[in-house]
């Protein structure tokens, strides 16, 4: 392979095990410069760990961390020049905002005139002048926040690691402050490796998501891919809200057609046909559709002949302000959710017949969680 | 509801008087009996307030010889206790800041890397699991054959070596406190192992470390067993002076008491002089 412009970090087959339980395993990611690369997953699948051994503060068990194209595995955490945000922002609570910020910088021994101005540069950027006299115990959440993250840009980082950053703060106040760390990143145009299991604010701040579980990768893309194109049936679950419907489907040959059936239902897929029989679980498929590609028909307006149509029960109404979340009983029992503009009003056993494209339909094979695309 | 508040704040502060009362007995006791002359020290009725006060037992601590009343005579052959005061003030002091100091770093060590394994801290803790008096004929031996009878630096090893599984239970605990987060980020910007144990964790521990330094302080300060044992003349301790004040027919308790009173003093003031530490170390799981 010719070489491509060299990844700022690169993980090579990293594993890391704690006392025989694995917390990552076996692990090849690049972080790229510039970017801002979210971990999704949930508690417990490796995200914090990978991003601790990034840092220096976990060794991996196998494999290999490069930095700029260096190995840096052996590296201790103080030659690395990594700035880590920690969940609880880990400031000097014993310091002012001053000290805290100047820290790193007394360390590695700049001079006092310059350790002066950087400090006054980065508390201006971030709003901190009036604080540096306050002790860091005294701050409020959003306050310490932006002092870690001083304190962090402060010492010039090669990347920003940053660990749940906004898991303290009140879901109102968490949107605004990841409406701050957006135009943050804007702003210093720094690397930034984000950890979170909120799948919204990974999808809002990543260039791109990397859908951790259980210590491996599920899948890395852009926001998009990992929404639209989920690579395995754990990413298709795990992200979006209400969850993508998954639904059990036989594979068969009728006709001459490549069809799906469910108890319910029926779908063509003759232009999938390769990619379904190379599944090795067949006939057994499950196949995804967001609730949101799913639509009710009008029976004024007859629509095209290709649709997927399944008679359905409205079971529970959810609404949600401008759209509404429809909990629906197909005949075999089935429950589909779908989100509807909250125009039209319905009640509960209403009869309502549901329509989606065939091509929207997602297909996994249940055994090994995989996409077929 | 006026009048409940009034009455609970009326209970409380009962249930607190009782305590200090409970607490305090003893002290008001001896104060009140180093004041006394010998024909009240053992008077019954027993009087709270002396009826003849004199202040003979504070004299002879300082001039035995000095004939002054009845008291001098009894202790004409007491050594005056500068020399037990000097002492106390070389031996515990030193002791205790060496506790305090292998107590902070042995702590930091099995706090944060688990150094010894699990079994260490509590393998430590069995120097006070046996009756102190076990120790005694072994240590004479060793002490005898290595010099260090009734020398300061005896005394200094034996109490640095009896209050350190105490000092580092109790700061373990506090440095077990501090979020290993906190070390991580200065570790992040730059700082050496050495740099993030003086510069982050023991400014954050501060509190815990003069509560620490006080209670061996005191443990110190008021030890009798070895003190006795190992010392006889040149390095003897206040409680081995109290003990002193003794003659054929019984205790001098005019002279003990006034000893007493006077040996607190330090203790007082140390505690006084900290006091601010301390409550920080009594409210430290504010730190998060």
């Amino acid at each position: 392979m010719a070489y491509k412009e060299q990844a700022l970090i690169r993980l090579e087959g990293i594993t890391k095990e704690f006392n025989g339980t694995i917390a990552v395993q076996d692990m090849n990611l690049e972080v790229q410069e510039g970017e801002f690369l979210c971990f999704l997953g949930p508690s417990g699948c490796g995200k914090t760990t990978t991003l601790r051994m990034i840092a220096g503060l976990e060794r991996p068990t196998r494999g290999e961390i490069y930095l700029r194209g260096q190995r840096i595995t052996d590296w201790p955490p103080q030659r690395r020049n990594i700035g880590f945000m920690f969940q609880n922002y880990a400031l000097f609570q014993h310091m002012s905002v001053y000290d805290n910020l100047a820290f790193g910088l007394r360390v590695r021994r700049v001079p006092p005139a310059e350790i002066e101005r950087r400090v006054r540069a980065v508390a201006q950027a971030l709003e901190l002048e009036t604080v540096l006299n306050l002790r860091a115990s005294r701050l409020d959440l959003s306050t310490m926040q932006r002092v870690a993250l001083a304190r962090i840009l402060v010492i010039e980082p090669q990347v920003l690691l940053l660990d749940e950053p906004l898991n303290n703060f009140r879901p109102g106040l968490r949107e605004l402050m990841r409406a701050e760390l957006k135009r943050w990143q804007y702003q210093f145009g720094r690397t930034m490796v984000y950890v979170t299991h909120d799948q919204e604010e990974a999808l809002t701040l990543g260039d791109r998501v990397v859908v951790m579980n259980a210590g491996r990768i599920e899948q890395v893309g852009t926001p998009d891919e990992v929404y639209w194109r989920p690579a395995t049936l754990f990413v298709a679950s795990f992200i979006g809200r209400p969850p993508m419907n998954l639904i059990s489907v036989e594979y068969r040959i009728s006709e001459g057609h490549a069809l799906l059936s469910s108890l319910d239902f029926e779908l063509r897929v003759d232009e999938r046909r390769g990619i379904i029989e190379a599944s090795r679980s067949l006939p057994h498929l499950i196949l995804g559709i967001r609730p949101e590609q799913l639509q009710i028909s009008d029976p004024q307006a007859p629509s095209p002949g290709d649709l997927v149509r399944i008679p359905v029960k409205v079971d529970l109404i959810r609404p949600l302000g401008r759209k509404l979340i429809l909990d629906l009983k197909t005949r075999s029992g089935l429950l589909i959710q779908m989100v509807t503009p909250s125009t039209r009003r319905f009640t509960v056993g209403d009869d309502l017949e549901i329509v989606f494209h065939p091509h929207q339909a997602l297909l996994f094979d249940p055994q090994t969680g995989q996409g077929l695309y | 509801m006026p009048g409940r508040a009034w009455t609970s704040g009326l209970t409380r502060w009962g249930v607190v008087l009782i305590v200090i009362l409970i607490t305090l007995a003893p002290v008001v006791w001896v104060l009140s009996l180093s004041f006394k002359p010998p024909q009240e020290w053992l008077a019954y009725p027993p009087t709270l307030i002396p009826r003849q006060p004199t202040l003979e037992n504070y004299l002879v601590l300082f001039w035995p010889g000095n004939p002054v009343g009845v008291v001098s005579e009894m202790v004409r052959t007491a050594e005056p206790v500068t020399r037990a005061f000097i002492n106390s003030l070389i031996i515990v002091p030193i002791s205790t800041a060496l506790s305090i100091v292998i107590g902070f770093l042995a702590a930091y060590g099995i706090s944060r890397f688990g150094a010894g394994g699990n079994f260490l801290p509590f393998s430590v803790l069995t120097t006070r699991m046996f009756p102190p008096i076990a120790f005694a004929v072994p240590l004479l031996v060793y002490y005898r054959s290595l010099g260090l009878i009734d020398t300061h630096l005896g005394l200094i090893l034996m109490y640095t070596t009896f209050t350190l599984a105490f000092s580092l239970w109790m700061i373990k605990g506090f440095i077990d406190g501090i979020p290993r987060h906190i070390e991580e980020a200065a570790i992040l910007d730059g700082a050496s192992r050495w740099r993030v144990m003086f510069t982050i964790t023991l400014p954050l521990i501060r509190g815990g470390l003069a509560a620490a330094a006080l209670f061996v302080f005191i443990m110190n300060w008021t030890e009798f067993l070895f003190a006795l044992i190992f010392t006889s003349r040149f390095a003897v301790t206040l409680p081995v002076q109290v003990s002193r004040y003794a003659g054929a027919v019984g205790r001098y308790y005019g002279p003990q008491a006034a000893l007493g009173i006077v040996a607190s003093i330090p203790v007082l003031i140390a505690g006084y002089l900290i006091q601010r530490y301390l409550v920080r170390a009594f409210t430290f799981g504010l730190v998060k």
